[in-house]
């Protein structure tokens, strides 16, 4: 029944579409306007994102070895840390290179060295974690082994950073949210109205003994229309307004991590198809349901 | 084909619109519904095609108790019913023949049965030259006959018509009278709410006379 009718269907809604194009426009780009709020919120706490986990990733352990320690047992103290769940990568920096790095960061102070005639510098291992919260449980650990000097992860500014970070998602998520629901709501509302233009034809068909499915379906394919056509302006408008301004930004502060990869922002484009269709869909459906029946 | 027994209705404002009708109304008769208006002409024709339901009591169309009707079956208890109202309800952003095949259209009748039933019934009213017209273009009378059209276009057993006539002359009346008449003969059970004294006194039918939401006279062959 359902499908032999979808001919019918998507013709009364095209139909519908034709009859009142004014309103149809105005239908889609209220939707669009909304989606679009939506969209550069979403590009926003994604970037935020990215900007956060680029912080937490630079948390690392440095572990100061004894100047004593042999190569074999660098190696071996090397693979042990590298064992222990959660360590993404474990680096060794000898004093040598430790003494590189220092000249380079001192450039054309580099002459205060030149008063020190034996390299004053331990070697280190410096150990990157895959999760930023158990950074003290595995710096704990380390510092048990042997013929490790020192063990230093930045305790504190890890501990405000790990702090900040789950205050700004959490607030980020409830604003989401928030938005989500009210894009819901102005969504459906605009639907609704454009169903309330045809109430007449729902009221005379539910008369002649059409079944609510039947009367139904032309308004959801309506609705599912008008939002997956807004959900497509917004998509376009927004992407090329992201890549515009992250050139911008780009050009004032090149190193700024931004989410560039178009696989990246699918979800939020996903995002946006469904929050427009299935509102679309759903808003028609419940709209239409109050009028038949009379 | 319609019986009530004992029927109220009350409006959620408190108001009785209709109270203890008993009421039986056989296949192919032509029943007056006369009355002041607020009697419950209106409510008694909604309860017929299920726009409401009864407070209390029980009302039969066609063996089917409409009370206790699931949502569901109401579309095909209304194929059998057709609907003319006061206020006409046409499409007027669509043509006087889409009109009519709107409606079949709306249950699923095949394109070669709409396009039959449509030219037969327009033919019936006298509306076939107009086809392509849309009804804001029609006169009154022209209208309300596109209304039944409409109502009558899926041969239903019963047709309910809320004061078809009160907006119209008497000449214009006394046609659609006539129109009504014949679709009777065809064999259509016919309810028809009225004020039209000098139509009901000429026509002879049964009128039942509505007071207050009270049944006050049943008489065969009755007036005004
Ligand atoms: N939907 C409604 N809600 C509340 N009261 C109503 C409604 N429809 C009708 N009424 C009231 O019920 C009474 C009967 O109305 P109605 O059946 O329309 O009478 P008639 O058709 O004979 O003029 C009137 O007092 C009217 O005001
Ligand atoms: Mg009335």
């Amino acid at each position: 029944m359902i499908f032999e009718n979808m001919g019918f269907y998507f013709r009364e809604a095209l139909l519908s579409f034709k009859r009142s194009t004014l309103m149809s426009m105005a239908t889609i780009l209220s939707i669009t306007t909304i989606l679009i709020i939506v969209g550069v919120f979403l590009l926003i706490s994604t970037n935020s994102s990215l900007f956060l986990k680029n912080i937490e990733s630079q948390l690392e352990i440095i572990v100061y070895l004894e100047d004593n320690i042999s190569q074999a047992e660098i190696n071996n103290l090397k693979s042990n840390i590298a064992s222990i769940d959660g360590i993404k990568e474990v680096k060794f920096v000898s004093k040598e290179e430790a003494y590189q790095r220092l000249l380079k960061d001192l450039g054309e102070q580099k002459d205060i060295l030149s008063a020190i005639e034996k390299n004053p510098l331990p070697s280190s291992l410096e150990i990157q974690v895959k999760d930023p919260k158990v950074i003290e449980q595995i710096a704990n650990r380390i510092t048990e082994f042997k013929k490790v000097e020192e063990v230093e992860y930045g305790r504190e500014i890890a501990e405000k950073l790990l702090n900040f970070t789950y205050v700004f998602r959490r607030a980020g998520m409830l604003v989401l949210a928030l938005l989500v629901f009210a894009s819901i709501l102005i969504i459906s509302n605009i639907i609704k109205i454009t169903v309330y233009a045809r109430r007449n034809e729902i009221e005379i068909m539910s008369l002649s003994g059409a079944t609510s499915w039947f009367i139904k379906w032309p308004f959801i394919i309506e609705g599912f229309l008008q939002g997956f056509i807004s959900s497509l302006f917004s998509i376009i408008i927004l992407y090329n307004f992201y890549i515009f301004a992250v050139d911008k930004v780009h050009q004032a502060i090149p190193f700024l991590p931004l989410v560039v990869d178009n696989m990246d922002l699918l979800p939020i484009g996903i995002a946006i198809v469904l929050l427009g269709s299935l509102v679309g869909i759903l808003g028609s459906m419940f709209s239409v349901g109050k009028y038949i029946n009379v | 084909m319609i019986r009530m027994f004992h029927v109220y209705k009350n409006y959620p404002n408190k108001i009785q619109a209709l109270r203890d009708i008993n009421i039986h109304i056989k296949k192919g008769e032509f029943v007056f519904l006369v009355g002041p208006t607020g009697a419950g002409k209106s409510t008694f024709l909604k309860l017929i095609y299920r726009g409401i339901v009864p407070t209390k009591g029980q009302v039969i169309v066609d063996g089917i108790n409409i009370a206790r009707l699931k949502s569901g079956y109401i579309p095909y208890l209304r194929r059998n019913i057709g609907i003319v109202f006061q206020d006409f309800k046409l499409l007027y952003n669509r043509t006087v023949y889409e009109n009519v095949s709107f409606g079949l259209k709306a249950i699923g009748a095949t394109n070669f049965e709409i396009r039959q039933q449509v030219n037969k019934v327009l033919n019936l009213v006298g509306l076939e030259h107009k086809r392509k017209i849309k009804p804001h273009l029609l006169s009154g009378g022209e209208q309300q006959k596109l209304c039944i059209a409409r109502a009558i276009a899926n041969e239903p057993l019963i047709l309910l018509t809320d004061e078809p006539t009160g907006n119209l002359d008497p000449y214009t009346s006394w046609e659609i009278m006539k129109l009504l008449f014949h679709i009777n003969i065809r064999g259509t059970t016919i309810i028809m709410a009225s004020h039209d004294k000098l139509m009901i006194d000429k026509a002879k039918k049964r009128v039942v006379r509505l007071e207050r939401g009270r049944i006050i006279e049943d008489t065969q062959r009755g007036t005004y």
